[in-house]
C-alpha cells in the first residue's frame, strides 16, 4: 500500500515524495511509531492547499474548464458513536465508517462498486485504505490487506486507488487533494498517472476514525 | 512507571470523578444505565446503546480480555522517554454492553499477548486525585 502510493507520487509533479523512490526493503527499514504502524505506515505533514469550485451543471457549461459531475455525496457514522470522532463506542474496531453510509452513497448514485475505475481513499494510515476497500465493497472483510498486497491498487490494475500518491505521498491536504486528483483524472488532464477509462470515481475522507464522508463523481 | 507530571495527567470533571473515585480506591467503576443496563466506557452524559442520560455507578469485575492492542516506539512525549517500547491494550468487559477500555499492559511477555487473553486490572497510583490503570495478564 505504502510503496504503491509513493509509486504514484513518483509521477506527480505536485508530490511533497515526487523525487524519492520507496522500495519494500525501504519500507520495512523505516522505524516503529506503535507496531504495526512504521513512520511510512503514517502520512505526511504538509502545508499547502487546494480547492475545487463547485457549482451547478448549467454554469459549469461556459465555464473553462471542462466540468465533473457529482453523482452523490455522504456523510456518515454507526449510532453509538453518536456524532464523536473517536470513540470506544465504536463496538467492531474492524470497520470503518462505510460501514453506516456506502450503501445509501452509491444507492443515492445509481451504481455500486463494481462500477467505480478509481478511488481515491483517505490514507492518513495504510490501514485506513484496508478498512475503505472492505467495507465500501471492493472486497470481503479480511480482503484488503491481500487487495493491496497483491498490486490491485496500482495505475493500471484493478482499481487505481490515491493515483496522486495520496495523503501518505502527495501531501496531508485531508482528502480534498483526493478530489482535486479525482477531478483531474476524470477530466483526462492526469498525464503520467492518467487512468484508462477513468469515467466514475470515489473521493473519501475518513477511515482511521468512525466517522467519514464520500463523493462519487463522474465524467 | 516514573509518576508523570501533573500537567500531563487526565483532570477529573462532575462527570468523571466517581470514576476517578474508583481507581484510587482500587475499584473499576463503571456508569451502568438506568435504562438498557449497559455499562459504558468513557464516561459519558448519553447511553451510546439507547440514548438515556441517567444512571448509576457501579463497582465490575476487575476482569476482561484483550480486544486489541500496539505497542509504542515513539515516546508521545519527553515523560515516557525511558518507557518505550509500551505496549497499550483495548480490554473488552464481559459485562452487559461490553465495554471497551484502554491501558498500558504490564508484566507480560511480547509473545503472549494474544486476542482474547485474560487480563486482570490493577491501579498506579500517580498523585492524590489519579490512579491511572494497567492491565496485566490474569493467570487465576
Amino acid at each position: 500500500m505504502a510503496t504503491i502510493c509513493r509509486a504514484h507520487a513518483n509521477l506527480n509533479p505536485r508530490a511533497q515524495m515526487g523525487a524519492r523512490t520507496m522500495s519494500m526493503d525501504d519500507y520495512l527499514a523505516s522505524p516503529w511509531i506503535a507496531d504495526p504502524f512504521r513512520v511510512f505506515d503514517c502520512c505526511l505533514m504538509s502545508d499547502g492547499a487546494c480547492a475545487v469550485l463547485v457549482t451547478d451543471a448549467e454554469r459549469a457549461r461556459d465555464l473553462r474548464h471542462r466540468p465533473v459531475y457529482l453523482m452523490a455525496g455522504g456523510i456518515g457514522t454507526g449510532p453509538a458513536n453518536r456524532g464523536g470522532m473517536w470513540g470506544n463506542f465504536w463496538h467492531d474496531h474492524t470497520e470503518c465508517y462505510a460501514r453506516y453510509m456506502a450503501e445509501r452513497l452509491y444507492a443515492d448514485a445509481g451504481v455500486g462498486p463494481e462500477d467505480i475505475n478509481l478511488a481515491q481513499l483517505y490514507d492518513c494510515f495504510t490501514y485506513s485504505v484496508i478498512v475503505q476497500l472492505e467495507d465500501f465493497g471492493f472486497c470481503a472483510k479480511g480482503e484488503g490487506g491481500p487487495f493491496c498486497a497483491e498490486g490491485r491498487i496500482a495505475i493500471g490494475r484493478e482499481l487505481p486507488v490515491n493515483t496522486n500518491g495520496g495523503l501518505l505521498s502527495e501531501a496531508y491536504i485531508h482528502g480534498l487533494n483526493g478530489v482535486f486528483e479525482l477531478v483531474e483524472q476524470l477530466r483526462g488532464d492526469a498525464g503520467a498517472r492518467q487512468v484508462k477509462n477513468a469515467e466514475i470515481g470515489l473521493a473519501t475522507a475518513g477511515g482511521a476514525s468512525p466517522n467519514g464522508s464520500a463523493v462519487i463523481l463522474r465524467q | 512507571m516514573t509518576p508523570l507530571p501533573d500537567g500531563l495527567l487526565p483532570r477529573p470533571t462532575p462527570l468523571t470523578q466517581p470514576f476517578w473515585e474508583g481507581c484510587l480506591a482500587g475499584e473499576l467503576r463503571l456508569q451502568s444505565c438506568d435504562s438498557c443496563g449497559h455499562y459504558r466506557f468513557f464516561p459519558s452524559e448519553a447511553c451510546p446503546h439507547c440514548g438515556t442520560a441517567e444512571h448509576t455507578w457501579r463497582a465490575v469485575s476487575p476482569r476482561g480480555r484483550i480486544y486489541s492492542w500496539i505497542v509504542i516506539h515513539r515516546a508521545p512525549d519527553p515523560a515516557w522517554a525511558d518507557e518505550v517500547p509500551y505496549t497499550v491494550v483495548v480490554v473488552r468487559l464481559e459485562v452487559p454492553g461490553d465495554p471497551l477500555l484502554t491501558g498500558v499492559l504490564v508484566d507480560c511477555p511480547a509473545e503472549e499477548i494474544a486476542a482474547d487473553l485474560p487480563v486482570r486490572v490493577e491501579f498506579e497510583r500517580m498523585n492524590e486525585a489519579i490512579a491511572l490503570l494497567r492491565w496485566r495478564p490474569d493467570v487465576g
